[in-house]
Parts: structure tokens; C-alpha cells; sequence
């Protein structure tokens, strides 16, 4: 598959093949921490100040950059596909292999972060469990009702790295029951229609 | 049975022949046992025709004391001879403390049930759905490929009911599987002992 760049993504890039090749590789640090930690307009100014151009031809120069690695990473692109794609650019062979170096050896770390954007539902991290016996209570003396109490850890919903616990319980009868509900989720994995789905769609 | 004051002198005047005869007696237990198991509070509950006779304010201190009496004795599961001493010693006749346990032992269950469910607790879990899903891609990340589950947990809480959603992968949920099967087990071995 081969990437489509638009033309003003083709501009800002332009801005690369007229500084060094180590330049080239800052703005690539510059463009990952960008994904990581944001945009810093000091470093941009920094930059700027060295070079001697405008602010904005390196924030562009950097975005471009990001974009170019993002959009690779999105879509897995092959070694070939990518040279292929940033061929249009009309670089020269070394910056254009600075480029793919940068790519594979960064792709699987910004698709990891690419894959944290989406709002995710809570994650089931961890079940902790324990066997209680209900003798009395307020309003009633002498009971003797089993019971499972147990704590569910969830990952939290916002996709921050703490987790979220919620205390439920349930009775014997209703254990057996989810037991063999959720055994039947199992199976439904062993399916040969969902093998066949699985194996089928890559 | 500890009682208070006013429940044994409220009962002392249920046991009293001259205040209650037999008839208005075995409504006035009728009454009590039934004000207690109806789900609506009935303002007009002691205005049975056999009641014409008695003392208004009596009625209501005896009503009151009987009421509380068969709660307590709900609460802590009494047995016969709790019943029967306790209601003797505030001068019940024997025929008037049996007619008041077979009423007793006649309704205790249901109102065990309802004892039972005052008060507050856990969420509890009635049931679970789940689904079993192909995540492809998504805005951000492509070829993503990957199964994974969405699990429901349906749970209740006084009356009020919540469901707690979450995903997990195979392994995730084989894992809870796991440990639901090991609670499932020490609970059996639990009801053998």
C-alpha cells in the first residue's frame, strides 16, 4: 500500500534536504517525543535559532515528519511500499534511507501509542475472591447464608495505567450459573465459523 | 425476650379478658400478623366491627405491642418455649399463647423473608451476558486483528440494578473462568464439612 501525500505535506517536508543529515535525525527525536509528550514550542524556537530560519518552517518540518511516521505505522506499511511512497518527495537516497531507518525502528512504538488513542472500555485486569457466611444482620438474628464476595480489578476506562475495583457478590447457585455462561464464551472462541473468521481476515 | 414497657403493658392488655374477649382477641392477632405482611401501610387496618367496644387508644397500645412483639420474636428466631414463657409471664391463658403461635409459625417464614431483606449491601450479581468480538482497525491503528470479549456483569442493589461492562482477551477470561471454578470448588468442599 502506498502512501498518498498531500501536497502542503509535501511542503513542509521539503524543509529536510536542506539541513544535515544530523539534523534530519533530531527532528526525527523532536517528531517521536512530540507523539510521546506533546509539542514543545521551546525546542521549536531553539531549533529555529540554530538553523536560522523561521519558527515555523521547523514546527512544520517536524509535524510533517510525524505524520509521514504515524500514517506508516498505521498502516504497516512494507520497506518497499515506503521508499516507494516517499519517492514523490524527490529526496536524495540517503535522506530517503534516514527515513526508513527511522521508520523500522520506531514503527512498533508508535503504533503502540497510536493503539492507547482510542477511548477503551474498562479492562478486566485481575479477580480476587473469598467465601463468606452471613450469620446475622440488623434486622435479622440466626441466618446462615453462604456467599461469594469478590473484588474486580478493572483498568480504568480513560486508559491511565491505575486500575479500578469494584466489590460485588453473588450467591451459589448464581456462581454456577456464570460459571457456565462464561465457559460457553469460551467455546464460542473453538467455533470452526470463528477459526475460520480468525484465520481469514489478516 | 427483652421487652420494652410499653410492649408488655400492651400486651399485659391483650391478655386481659375484661378488655379484649375471644373474638376481638383472635382479630386483633389477625390484624397485626397482616398489617405486618401487606407491602401498602392500611390507615384503616384496626377498624374491624369487633373492635366497636374497646378503649380507641388501648387498641392502638395493643396493636402497637403486638406488632413489635411478633418482630422481635421474628428477629431472633424464637423457638415455642421462648414464645410461650414469654407471653405467660405477661399473663397470656394457654389458649390465647397457642392461638398466638400457631399464627406465629404460620407466617414466620415470609416474615424472616422480609426481615431479611431490609438493609443495605453489596452489589450482587443476578446474571452475565457477553460477546465475542473481531477488532479490525480503528481511526488511529490499522490491521489491528485481535479477538477479544465484552463481558456484562448484571448486578442489583436495593432494587436498583447496574451493569459493569469490560472487555477482556481469551486469556483474561479463561483466567476468571479459572478462579470462579476454584471458588466454585471450595464452596463444595465448604458444604461437606
Amino acid at each position: 500500500m502506498l502512501l498518498v501525500l498531500s501536497e502542503e505535506h509535501k511542503e513542509h517536508l521539503s524543509f529536510l534536504p536542506q539541513v544535515d543529515a544530523a539534523v534530519v535525525g533530531e527532528f526525527g527525536r523532536i517528531a517521536l517525543e512530540f507523539l510521546r509528550r506533546g509539542a514543545s514550542p521551546k525546542v521549536y524556537e531553539g531549533a529555529a535559532r540554530k538553523l536560522c530560519v523561521p519558527v515555523e518552517m521547523v514546527q512544520h518540518g517536524v509535524e510533517g515528519l510525524m505524520f509521514l511516521m504515524t500514517e506508516s505505522s498505521k498502516h504497516m506499511i512494507s520497506e518497499v511500499d515506503f521508499l516507494d511512497s516517499v519517492l514523490v518527495l524527490g529526496f536524495s537516497e540517503e535522506l530517503n534511507q534516514m527515513l526508513l531507518q527511522l521508520y523500522l525502528q520506531h514503527h512498533s512504538q508508535i503504533r503502540s501509542i497510536l493503539s492507547h488513542l482510542p477511548s477503551s472500555m474498562p479492562a478486566y485486569h485481575n479477580l480476587e475472591w473469598r467465601l463468606d457466611v452471613q450469620l446475622a444482620r440488623r434486622s435479622v438474628r440466626q441466618q446462615l447464608i453462604p456467599m461469594l464476595t469478590m473484588r474486580v480489578h478493572l483498568t480504568r476506562s480513560d486508559g491511565h495505567s491505575d486500575y479500578n475495583s469494584r466489590i460485588l457478590q453473588t450467591d451459589p447457585s448464581t456462581l454456577l450459573h456464570l460459571i457456565s455462561t462464561l465457559e460457553a464464551a469460551l467455546a464460542a472462541m473453538k467455533t470452526s465459523h470463528a477459526r475460520r473468521i480468525l484465520r481469514n481476515i489478516k | 425476650m427483652e421487652l420494652s414497657e410499653s410492649v408488655q403493658r400492651g400486651l399485659q392488655s391483650l391478655a386481659d379478658q375484661s378488655a379484649f374477649d375471644h373474638g376481638s382477641f383472635q382479630v386483633l392477632v389477625d390484624v397485626s400478623f397482616r398489617s405486618l405482611l401487606s407491602s401498602h401501610g392500611d390507615p384503616t387496618v384496626l377498624d374491624q366491627p369487633e373492635f366497636n367496644q374497646i378503649d380507641q387508644i388501648l387498641l392502638k397500645q395493643s396493636h402497637t405491642a403486638a406488632v413489635t412483639f411478633i418482630l422481635e420474636a421474628v428477629k431472633q428466631n424464637a423457638d415455642q418455649s421462648t414464645i410461650s414463657s414469654s407471653l405467660e409471664e405477661l399473663t397470656f391463658s394457654a389458649d390465647r399463647t397457642e392461638i398466638f403461635y400457631s399464627a406465629y409459625q404460620k407466617h414466620k417464614k415470609d416474615l424472616e423473608r422480609l426481615l431479611a431483606s431490609i438493609g443495605r449491601g453489596l452489589p450482587h450479581i443476578t446474571d452475565a451476558s457477553w460477546r465475542l468480538e473481531y477488532h479490525m482497525k480503528n481511526g488511529q491503528v490499522d490491521k489491528v486483528n485481535d479477538s477479544f470479549y465484552l463481558i456484562s456483569l448484571n448486578t442489583e442493589n436495593e432494587g436498583s440494578s447496574e451493569d459493569i461492562n469490560f472487555t477482556c482477551t481469551v486469556e483474561q477470561l479463561q483466567d476468571l473462568v479459572g478462579k470462579l471454578k476454584d471458588a466454585a470448588k471450595t464452596m463444595e468442599k465448604a458444604s461437606q464439612m
